[in-house]
């Protein structure tokens, strides 16, 4: 199934090896990619894919293997040794400096001469309208960097790749940040290239993108390969199975829910993105005691601004927010904790966590100043903290080997597990639930799930956003589904995914549905 | 990636108890950035002709009273050595309190500064008043002095981002120029005198242990000259607050979270702005009380010795070596102070500059800072297994400060 | 107002914008070096330090050789010196690139007096000859241009190194390939690096740099401007030309300006006996100027992106 010896490579890896302290990141990883072909190396988060073209681009170094291009041994020791090579590379988080014009983002490291040391901007500006007009890349090489939309500061990045000369090209997760729309019009310009004669190594999780342009894909899973496929004879059910290495059964125990009164109620919000942007365009929905209502979604089409307003931890622009009685549209963090809202926010190393505390002072973690933790919001109770955290750490199973652990030595799964336990603890009215099982083993996945429909059943009123579509699915009493910063439809739990798909990319709907009931 | 740590926290080896283990470890890097600076100073001496044996017993007895080979007085070395080291207490804690916050007070000499001025402005005008008044007000004016000069900063830093270390540098040298300006031909200079202030009223003087008397012999000397005052006593009692404010409050725990991960601090509700200004604020108070009690309990009136002051420099160096906690303030004082009494002692017995001192200190910051040790474990293996996975990072500048910023992505 | 009519009437003299000039040059050349330190992503609070240096060692050497440029060269390369130990520390240790600058500082402070004494026993350091200064140089002709000629052509030879050095270095930022790379690695090293700059290189070269240029307003203090070395003899300037860098928004020309105004301010200082205003006073206005900058009352200023952040590659 692997390589046929007729075909050109464009790249051979053999027996790539890299251990970082403490974790194999590739272990013994073959991969070969012919050249002429669109090659999707895929895998979970985690599974090696990025340090396995790091490595290829010369950023990371592995401990052995070696790696052939274009049929030569190659020693790749830095970028600029790929580059020399024709290897370019596209990453995840965008090698873009935000002050310089796209042609002097684009231009650097290989800047046309026009004296003594001095750069000529004029004709790197022409050599990269040549490159755009060709590949049919409309990109304005004056604009400032880092005021261009997303999907252009990509199409900087390709364009950047294009002009060192690369032949071989690896974009990692590059769809990642973009709108369907965007996603569309990459894969046309990534169909040119190739009928330009370019190599594409294409990192991707999604399992419809695989399909939707590669030729060939290799699964990796926990740092090895698991499986070199060819598209047209595969299909998504085999590279999943494939991907996480068994059947993917997200199935959740749960009753038929038993929805309460109206706990929360959101009235038209409006907010602004970092970047400035209209993300909220008038959100409403009602949430009720005792239900999980779905938030399903493309990432990037709001979601995340509207956790974080009703969090407290962003600042609406408009709209109205009622906690029962309660207007808590202005609220910040700590009074919409002290309301009763628990927030599980969807970056848990950066946000919900302060990695270098120990678990039981993360577990206070927006309570310190409460009455159960201080005293007169002065001088923590330190054995109440002691008693509170071990009484949690039994009850979330919490594998630590004590309180005082830094949270930062723990897994994945028990990280997260300290702030749903932080969260729930306090009994909250509603809980804000963001991408609450993301990175974390199945068996933790499976803990969490558990915890939120118990949460429901003692009547909370949860939300739930996520962007793993099974599991809103499964969780699920409704499902609301977010466009482009609106909530284009309410579905009910069963619908099914080929609507829901259609939905959460703009399509089918014909626009808001029965709206908050 | 991230599930390295957790692999690494359990290596197999002696299984020390994890307390002793945690301060055995927190010990190497401050001791080692010590025994670092001491031998490259030895060849810094050798190379221009000195004797660093010498040198070295002269620091040990300045500072300490130990191994005197010319008849120094030992009880007074090391009463030197804590008049030299109660303001460290102080103004190291200044340091240390907005590292926590993830802020670089470089402002300590500055607030250091202005809370002498201010005791020593209060100390002459109210000259009059009796101890228990006025002794309250020259302590408390330059507390409030110094949170003014760091507050400063505090609000520059919290509105508009102006970045803390530029801001306390410029504020340093306003201070310094101010105290030129007082009493060099300013409001403050004595009467045809030299440059100096007039002292301070009897009132506003912190008393010392010993009473100053001439005919009371004490280890030989005459009590008067020993100057180790109460000072000290506050000096303790403050770095105790710090402990206790730090580990023990609620605010503490806020400005720790703040330092480790303002995104963090956010999320538990946390007013970021106000935990910054707050926590400047209260290391200006703590910088400014060791600069009132420098004017209430040694010199009792500003004098030009004040433009060469280091004191809120000596403090980072302090605040660095002692890793930002009270008992690691406590024992770097201790050092500092037994150098800086040390080295005239070495400058008599040794004929080694006294300036020295400066460059051990500065030795002790590279490397404190670099953490050579560490790079040298990394670069030998043999040299010693790596530790806990958190250790490295909890030593060096970026000590306790967001440390966060750079393991690579979380995605493979 | 006697203090404004003081201020009115020295203005008008060609000495004072003369003595401006020099004031700002001695603060220019730390400030430049500060500039292309934090261009290139490492934070520079050392220029202190790396002038006092070049101060004492070029007093040593010209004392030595009774050669003014041989001097020059010494301190220059003193300057350097210190900077590669800054960079050493920060660059390849990763230490927080402020407290290497501070101890720098101490250690330069330190090393000076200790050197001194070494050297010179307890005795002074010594004074210069006329002949082994850096010499002042008239340009024959534009020197008698009334009052521009006096201010501008009657100079010290570094003062005209100095002009000349700012031109390049505001060319080399902003129009070579050079300065393109090192802003790039200033903003976001893991950029320049994937693109195939070498970042380290890069930062090395400019902070030895800066401590070339540091080391050459130390020599011009002391060998120029003075003719001997006494402790501590930069008093502050270092972080002057700090201030002059953030004010100047980290623009070559924009720190020039900056100079300017402090070096005016110095030079009413020095003119002191006709103004009716403490020195001490005056001598505040830098630093309380940067911090109403700081303050964004006169527009902000906003260092590079990846400023004192050290840079480290993933693979380690």
């Amino acid at each position: 199934m692997s390589t046929q010896p007729t075909e050109k490579l464009a790249v051979e890896m053999r027996g790539i090896t890299k251990a970082w302290p403490g974790v194999v990141a590739n272990d013994h990883v073959d991969l070969s990619v012919r050249a002429g072909e669109v090659h999707a190396l895929v895998g979970e988060n985690g599974a090696g894919k990025s340090t396995l073209m790091n490595i290829l681009y010369g950023l990371v170094r592995a401990n052995s293997g070696e790696i052939i291009v274009n049929g030569t041994p190659a020693r790749i020791n830095g970028p600029r040794d790929a580059i020399s090579l024709g290897i370019g590379m596209v990453h995840q988080h965008f090698m873009l400096i935000p002050v310089f014009t796209v042609g002097e983002n684009i231009m650097l490291g290989r800047e046309p001469v026009a004296g003594p040391g001095l750069y000529d901007y004029g004709r790197a500006r022409k050599e990269i309208a040549d490159l755009t007009k060709r590949y049919g890349l409309d990109l304005d090489p004056d604009a400032r960097t880092g005021d261009l939309p997303v999907g252009l500061q990509q199409r900087a990045e390709i364009v950047k790749v294009l002009y060192r000369g690369a032949n071989i090209l690896i974009l990692d997760e590059p769809t990642g940040v973009l709108t369907p729309q965007e996603t569309d019009e990459l894969f046309v310009v990534l169909r040119g290239l190739v009928k330009e004669g370019k190599t594409i190594v294409f990192i991707t999780h999604k399992l419809r993108e695989v399909l939707a342009i590669s030729d060939r894909i290799t699964v990796m899973r926990r740092g090895k390969v698991v499986g070199h496929l060819t598209t047209k004879d595969t299909n998504e059910q085999e590279i999943a199975t494939l991907m996480v290495g068994r059947e993917v059964l997200l199935r959740v125990d749960k009753k038929p829910a038993n929805p309460g009164a109206v706990t929360f109620r959101v009235e038209n919000l409006t907010a602004n993105s970092d970047r400035g942007v209209q993300a909220l365009r008038g959100i409403s929905f009602d949430l009720h005691k005792g239900e999980i209502l779905g938030i399903a979604g493309v990432e990037g089409n709001g979601q995340s601004e509207l956790v974080e307003v009703l969090a407290g931890t962003r600042r609406p622009t408009g709209g109205k927010v009622l906690l029962g009685d309660n207007d808590v549209t202005t609220a910040d963090a700590r009074e919409e904790r002290e309301a009763g809202v628990g927030h599980i926010p969807e970056d848990r190393r950066g946000v919900g966590l302060v990695l270098n505390y120990s678990i039981a002072d993360n577990l206070i973690l927006g309570r310190e100043r409460s009455a159960l933790f201080s005293w007169r919001h002065l001088l923590l109770r330190l054995d109440a903290i002691r008693a509170w955290a071990r009484r949690l750490v039994k009850e979330f199973d919490i594998r630590t080997p004590s309180i005082e652990t830094q949270a930062r030595a723990l897994s994945g799964g028990n990280q997260q597990k300290i702030i749903v336990a932080r969260e729930m603890a306090s009994n909250p009215k509603v809980l804000l639930a963001a991408q609450p099982t993301r990175g974390v083993d199945i068996g933790a996945i499976e803990f969490i799930h558990r915890r939120l429909v118990a949460e429901r059943d003692e009547g909370a009123a949860i939300l739930l956003v996520s962007a793993e579509l099974d599991e809103i699915r499964s969780l699920s009493d409704r499902i609301a589904v977010m466009y482009e910063g609106r909530i284009v439809s309410f579905e009910p739990a069963d619908a099914p995914e080929e609507r829901l798909g259609l939905l959460m990319t703009g399509g089918g709907g014909s626009g808001e549905r029965t709206g908050a009931a | 990636m991230a599930a390295s740590s957790a692999t690494l926290g359990k290596t197999p080896g002696p299984r020390l108890p994890s307390g002793l283990r945690r301060v055995a470890g927190g010990f190497a890097v401050p001791v080692g950035s010590v025994a670092f600076a001491f031998i490259i100073g030895a060849v810094i001496v050798v190379v221009t002709g000195g004797d660093p044996f010498k040198a070295y017993a002269g620091l040990l007895c300045g500072g300490f009273g130990l191994a005197c080979a010319n008849g120094e007085n030992s009880a007074l070395q090391i009463s030197t050595t804590i008049v030299f080291l109660t303001p460290l207490l102080m103004a190291g804690v200044a340091v240390a309190l907005p590292f926590r916050a993830g802020l670089f007070n470089i402002g300590a000499e500055g607030q250091f500064l202005a809370g002498a001025v201010a005791c020593t402005i209060i100390g002459v005008k109210f000259s009059s008043l009796p101890a228990p008044i006025l002794l309250p007000m020259v302590l408390l004016g330059g507390m409030v002095a110094g949170a003014i000069w760091a507050g400063v900063p505090g609000v520059l830093k919290a509105t508009v981002g102006a970045h803390e270390v530029v801001t306390t540098i410029m504020l340093n040298y306003v201070a310094q120029w101010l105290i030129r300006y007082l009493i060099v031909g300013g409001p403050l200079q004595l009467p045809h005198g030299f440059s100096a202030s007039p002292p301070i009223g009897v009132g506003a003087r912190l008393p010392s242990f010993l009473p100053n008397d001439n005919t009371l012999i004490i280890f030989g000397l005459p009590a008067g000259v020993y100057r180790v005052h109460t000072g000290l006593i506050i000096a303790i009692a403050a770095l105790a607050l710090f402990a206790v404010l730090l580990w023990r409050t609620a605010l503490g725990y806020e400005i720790r979270a703040v330092g480790q991960s303002q995104k963090a601090a956010r999320y538990a509700g946390i007013n970021v702005s106000r935990t910054i200004i707050v926590t400047m604020v209260i290391a200006g108070a703590f910088a400014g009380l060791a600069g009132a009690i420098q004017i209430a309990g040694v010199d009792h009136n500003l004098t030009d010795k004040y433009f060469n002051d280091t004191t809120g420099f000596d403090a980072i160096a302090v605040a660095l070596l002692g890793l930002g906690s009270a008992v690691g303030i406590l024992f770097a004082s201790i050092l500092f102070g037994a150098l800086h009494a040390g080295g005239s002692v070495m400058q008599a017995d040794a004929g080694i500059s006294s300036s020295l001192v400066q460059v051990l200190q500065a030795l002790i910051l590279f490397s404190i800072a670099a953490n050579f040790l560490r790079v040298l474990r990394v670069r030998f293996p043999t040299f010693g297994r790596r530790p806990q996975a958190p250790a490295p990072e909890t030593a060096g500048a970026t000590l306790m400060t967001e440390s966060a910023k750079a393991p690579p992505s979380e995605s493979t | 107002m006697s203090f404004l009519t003081d201020i009115g009437h020295v203005l008008l003299t060609a000495d004072l914008w003369r003595a401006a000039l020099e004031a700002a040059v001695l603060l220019l050349l730390p400030a430049l070096g500060g500039v292309i330190s934090e261009r290139s992503g490492v934070v520079n609070i050392a220029m202190e330090g790396m002038m006092l240096t070049g101060a004492f060692f070029a007093v040593v050497a010209d004392l030595a050789w009774q050669n003014p440029w041989l001097g020059a060269l010494i301190g220059i390369l003193a300057g350097g010196l210190m900077a590669l130990i800054h960079a050493v520390v920060s660059i390849r240790f990763r230490a927080d690139q402020i407290v290497s600058g501070i101890a720098i500082n101490i250690f330069a402070a330190g090393l000076t007096l200790f050197l001194v004494q070494r050297i010179y026993g307890l005795q002074d350091v010594g004074h210069v000859g006329q002949s082994s200064l850096l010499p002042y140089i008239n340009i024959p002709l534009v020197d008698q241009i009334p009052f521009l000629g006096r201010v501008l052509f009657q100079q010290n030879v570094v003062v005209y190194a100095a002009i000349i050095l700012l031109v390049l270095v505001q060319i080399v930022l902003f129009r070579t390939r050079l300065g393109l790379r090192i802003r790039a690695v200033g903003e976001h090293p893991q950029a320049a690096d994937t693109a195939g700059i070498n970042v380290y290189a890069i930062r090395y070269g400019a902070v030895i740099t800066s401590g070339l240029l540091s080391g050459l307003a130390g020599a011009f203090l002391a060998i120029g401007i003075s003719n001997t070395f006494v402790p501590n003899m930069t008093d502050g300037r270092g972080y002057i030309a700090l201030a002059a860098m953030i004010f100047g928004k980290w623009r070559p020309l924009g720190a020039f300006v900056a100079c300017l105004i402090f070096g005016l301010g110095q030079a009413i200082y020095d003119a002191n006996s006709v103004i009716h205003v403490s020195q001490y006073l005056l001598s505040m206005l830098p630093y309380i100027l940067t911090l109403v900058v700081l303050a964004g009352v006169v527009g902000r200023s906003i260092p590079p992106a990846a400023d004192g952040l050290p840079y480290a590659p993933e693979n380690e």
